[in-house]
């Protein structure tokens, strides 16, 4: 496996809604989104870290746009995949769909 | 409909730590989680959640580095508010050159005339001990009314009161001893400042030796300590430690056992020659325990600076004792804290002519008004610009400035002006320090720029009058609704206009007061010049008579040399003059007249002259006859007027023959016309004359006109060639001149404050017509072309102002009225309030006023209406 970069269980998942909302992904989009799917409670904090976080590692771009009323006219930022985002969640679920395989238990039931 | 926001403080305490890139998006999360938590949870807990959240925040990742490299603060903007100052300062230079030329005046002004108040406030400061230090003086009182004040009192107090009252640590007595000759190395110098002091001197005057020992100095009758400047004087070095000097006091040598730095200029007790104390009892047979002159300075030091309260009941309970002991009689002895006697102190006999707290603090107000009008001419021009910084603040508006921002801009050139005048005064300052030292009479050398209060003081006056200057455009303008302002309806608010007027009535009010004061001041001084003194002062030469008995003898030939050259017509000799101050007298608490029963305790004061002084003075006798010559009139006296009014006698012709209680008893052979012994400021005291001819302190010489300077050369001979003593002399007309050298400097002072006063004024006026006129431009123009003549023009623009500066005027009128009848109290003989004292500063006000307004509004009404309306 040449992957260079891991992901921790909180990065993935949010690395993964934003790939679910497409262009709408912004700090509390996600936390709404977390909410409504797994039904966790997630601090606004922690995804702001994790998005930057994510960015930095070159997994998510961002820009400035879409300021409302209810933001106090400020703008979201929002956050796009990144190609080598994509290549990443789909190495992962490859990885863990390979370990899931080994698995004795799937194999029975399969 | 807006909904409460989140809690400002939280928004800005994230705004706070939170790194810049990051905080609009994470704020505008928070705040839109905000309100959907209000629709959810309700305002409690949202704001509850919302502080919750900005606390997570506060996570590495998001707090800003403590030294970023990302620049936060607006020091380009404020970088660019001060080129912007400079860019208005360069492109509007007449307005920028009135505003510094304006500050700048009213600064070094008021810079100069606080140095002169510090300094007189400062009195005594130099000595630690002084805060403790009060001296007692005598009252002198006809049953309840107090007649004099003495500065002066009785040997015994000193150590007594040291004894009874608890509160006091050390006293210290000073006699004045009369000015000396002394000789050194057959040389002789006079010496003027002669101080005979008990030990504790050095202690409480904080005096230390820089040679000699300071323990045992003046502990003998012979020994004597010298000032610095007396030591190099004499002997040319301040190695004198064991040298001797003759002094005409003691008749004999004595011993120099110290020298002593010179006394400072704050302190009232400056001296040139000490001597000590127990030369008194010995050499001079001065009475320690007499009770019958009061003719010594007394000073003690408290333990505590707050047992003055204390220390004055002691005395009362004192004086109580001594009056039942019949040691005082219609006297009372009360006390002064020694940091009050320069400025409050006016009694008889003060140890050096004091100041006046009065003038002091006149001055003080007249320097901060002088600052207030220049700032004033500030707020002025900035609120009339206005309507021109407008499209400024405007554009800045709506590229995105905050009104904090604007506020700070015009802060911002508030200050920058203020600031390059405040330079520019400092140098101004350096540049006058030495004129104005010599003006003020302050102690030549005294600079302000070394004090550390001055830079405070300046720093003060900067900081307030950028403030002031910058408040009003910063509140008013800074507040207007851009799409107004761009749209050019913003016009001069009322506030504005009403502002402005009120100041321009307030600068005017003041300019007319101190234009009158300063009118009145010129007055009372020609007044006092010109007044008649009851004696003529011109052409007399007084020069000092030789010091030993001895070289009296020479008197004879000298007066008969002198009198057979045709310069001079009179020579006479008396131990007193007229015009120097009255501790050249004796004097005599109540003298009486013999067969009256009335008994007072007046201060009489006593000299000696020879038969030659009342024609030679050219005094008037009213009634009776001068002394005669050759005749011993040992029990006959001269009096003047008023010790016939305070005895009661109204004809001058009754007083002849009256006998008094003056040495055993005298009798009244003449009456002279009041004359003014001690100057015109003063009111007369009564004298009592004798004829002697054995008491020659100076010979006043009445000369012809003619050269006086040839006639002080031949004066000069004759006395060398006849006695030993050095040759002093002076001017009478100078003596009298000096009584008012204080008025005519602070008339001096005064006018210049004043005249600055006026002239910033004018200044202010100057630009505010311009500017008025320059916005008027278009109406004129149109006026011109409907045919509205000039002088209707010109009325026009004038009428505003005029209306102003006479209202003005007249507001000024009744205070100045008070407060210069107030002034004019403080002299005995003064001139009376007329209206001519009001009238002529006031018109001078409005004359050069309307002058300054005209001469703006007539460049105007010149213009070809073409030219101004042809743009549009």
């Amino acid at each position: 496996m040449g992957r260079t970069s891991y992901l921790g269980e909180f990065e993935e998942l949010i690395l993964t809604m934003v790939l679910i909302l497409e262009n709408d992904a912004y700090g509390n989009s996600i936390v709404k989104a977390i909410k409504e799917h797994q039904n966790r409670e997630i601090n606004l904090s922690s995804v702001h870290i994790t998005l930057y976080r994510l960015e930095e590692k070159g997994f998510l771009t961002s820009k400035m746009a879409g300021a409302t009323k209810e933001r106090g006219g400020r703008k979201k930022r929002y956050f796009q995949i990144t190609n080598a985002g994509k290549a990443l969640l789909q190495e992962m679920k490859d990885a863990r769909m390979n370990l899931w395989k080994l698995s004795p238990y799937l194999k029975f039931s399969s | 409909m807006s909904k409460p926001g989140p809690p400002k403080a939280l928004v800005r305490f994230f705004k706070w730590y939170c790194r810049s890139p990051l905080q609009e998006s994470i704020l505008g999360d928070l705040e839109e989680q905000y309100f959907e938590d209000i629709g959810l949870y309700g305002q409690a807990k949202a704001r509850r959640r919302f502080t919750w959240n900005v606390l997570r925040f506060l996570r590495p990742g998001i707090i800003r580095k403590l030294e970023g490299n990302r620049k936060l603060n607006n020091y380009g903007m404020v970088k660019q508010h001060f080129k912007t100052t400079f860019r208005i300062i360069k492109r509007e230079k007449l307005y920028s050159l009135i505003n510094i030329l304006g500050l700048t005046a009213g600064f070094s002004i008021a810079l100069l005339t606080l140095s002169y108040v510090y300094f007189e406030l400062n009195y005594e400061h130099d000595n630690p001990n002084s805060e403790r230090m009060v001296r007692i003086t005598t009252d002198y009182l006809d049953g309840g009314t107090l007649i004099d004040q003495d500065c002066e009192t009785y040997h015994p107090l000193g150590p007594m009161i040291k004894e009874q009252f608890p509160e006091v640590d050390e006293f210290v007595r000073a006699y004045g001893m009369n000015a000396a000759v002394v000789r050194v190395d057959e040389r002789n110098y006079s010496a003027q400042r002669i101080f005979s002091v008990d030990h504790s001197f050095f202690d409480l005057f904080n005096y230390c030796l820089i040679r000699g020992n300071i323990e045992t100095a003046l502990t003998n009758p012979m020994e004597v300590v010298l000032t610095k400047s007396t030591a190099l004087k004499y002997f040319g070095s301040i190695d004198v430690i064991g040298e001797l000097v003759w002094s005409s006091t003691t008749r004999a040598e004595m011993k120099v056992v110290g020298v002593s730095e010179d006394s400072p200029a704050n302190s009232h007790f400056k001296f040139d020659m000490l001597y000590p104390y127990s030369l008194m009892k010995e050499t001079l047979a001065k009475r320690e325990t007499q009770w019958s002159s009061n003719d010594t300075y007394t000073y003690f030091l408290l333990n505590q600076p707050d047992q003055y309260g204390q220390f004055q009941q002691s005395l009362e309970r004192l004086n109580e004792k001594l009056i039942a002991e019949e040691k005082i009689v219609n006297e009372r002895i009360i006390s002064q804290p020694v940091r009050d006697i320069h400025l409050y102190s006016h009694k008889t006999f003060e140890v050096e002519a004091n100041g006046d707290a009065r003038t002091v603090y006149f001055l003080l107000g007249v320097a901060l008004l002088v600052i207030v009008i220049a700032v004033v001419n500030y707020i002025n021009l900035a609120t009339a610009k206005s309507l021109d910084r407008a499209k400024e603040v405007g554009i800045r508006k709506v590229i995105g400035s905050s009104r904090r921002q604007l506020r700070l801009r015009f802060f911002i050139e508030s200050f920058s002006i203020n600031l390059i005048s405040g330079v520019l005064a400092l140098g101004i300052v350096a540049i006058l320090t030495e004129q104005f030292v010599h003006l003020a009479g302050l102690p030549s050398g005294f600079t302000l720029l070394s004090i550390p209060m001055f830079w405070v003081l300046f720093t003060a006056i900067v900081l307030i009058s950028s403030f002031l200057g910058g408040l009003f455009p910063a509140y008013t303008i800074a507040s207007q609704n851009p799409i107004t302002i761009l749209k050019g309806k913003f016009s001069n608010s009322s506030t504005g206009v009403w502002l402005r007027k009120s100041l321009v009535i307030f600068q005017f009010a003041i300019a007319t007061f101190l234009l009158i004061q300063t009118f009145t001041s010129i007055r009372q001084l020609e007044y006092m010049q010109t007044k008649d003194l009851g004696l003529n002062s011109e052409q007399m030469v007084v020069i000092k008579a030789p010091a030993t008995g001895t070289e009296m003898k020479n008197f004879g030939p000298f007066r008969d040399q002198l009198l057979s050259q045709p310069a001079f017509n009179n020579i006479s000799l008396s131990n007193a003059i007229p015009g120097l101050p009255t501790s050249m007298m004796g004097s005599t608490t109540g003298i009486n007249l013999i067969g009256s029963d009335e008994r007072h305790s007046y201060n009489f004061f006593t000299y000696f002259f020879d038969e030659h002084f009342i024609p030679g003075m050219k005094m008037e006798l009213l009634a009776g006859e001068n002394f005669r010559e050759g005749v011993k009139q040992g029990g006959d006296v001269i009096v003047n007027e008023e010790a016939l009014r305070l005895w009661g006698i109204t004809d001058p012709q009754n007083a002849i023959g009256r006998k008094v209680t003056f040495g055993d008893e005298s009798k009244i052979v003449g009456v002279l016309k009041n004359f003014h012994q001690t100057g015109v400021k003063s009111n007369h005291i009564p004298m009592v004359f004798r004829h002697s001819y054995n008491w020659g302190v100076y010979f006043s010489i009445r000369t012809n006109p003619g050269n006086i300077k040839d006639q002080m050369a031949e004066i000069e001979e004759l006395y060398n060639a006849n006695f030993n003593s050095p040759f002093e002399y002076f001017f009478l007309d100078e003596k009298f001149d000096q009584h008012f050298r204080a008025d005519e400097q602070f008339q001096t002072v005064f006018s210049t404050l004043s005249l600055f006063a006026l002239l910033i004024t004018c200044l202010g006026i100057f630009g505010l017509a311009s500017f008025t006129v320059a916005k008027r431009q278009k109406e004129i123009g149109i006026r011109k072309v409907l045919g509205a003549s000039i002088s209707q023009i010109i009325s026009l623009l004038t009428k505003e102002f005029a209306k102003l500066i006479i209202i003005a005027t007249l507001l000024a009128i009744p205070v100045t009225y008070l407060a210069i009848q107030n002034w004019l109290e403080g002299y005995a003989y003064h001139i009376d309030i007329q209206l001519g004292l009001f009238a002529v500063p006031a018109l001078i006000v409005i004359g050069i006023a309307l002058l300054t307004i005209l001469s703006r509004t007539f460049q105007i009404t010149n213009t070809e209406p073409v030219n101004v309306l042809r743009n549009e």
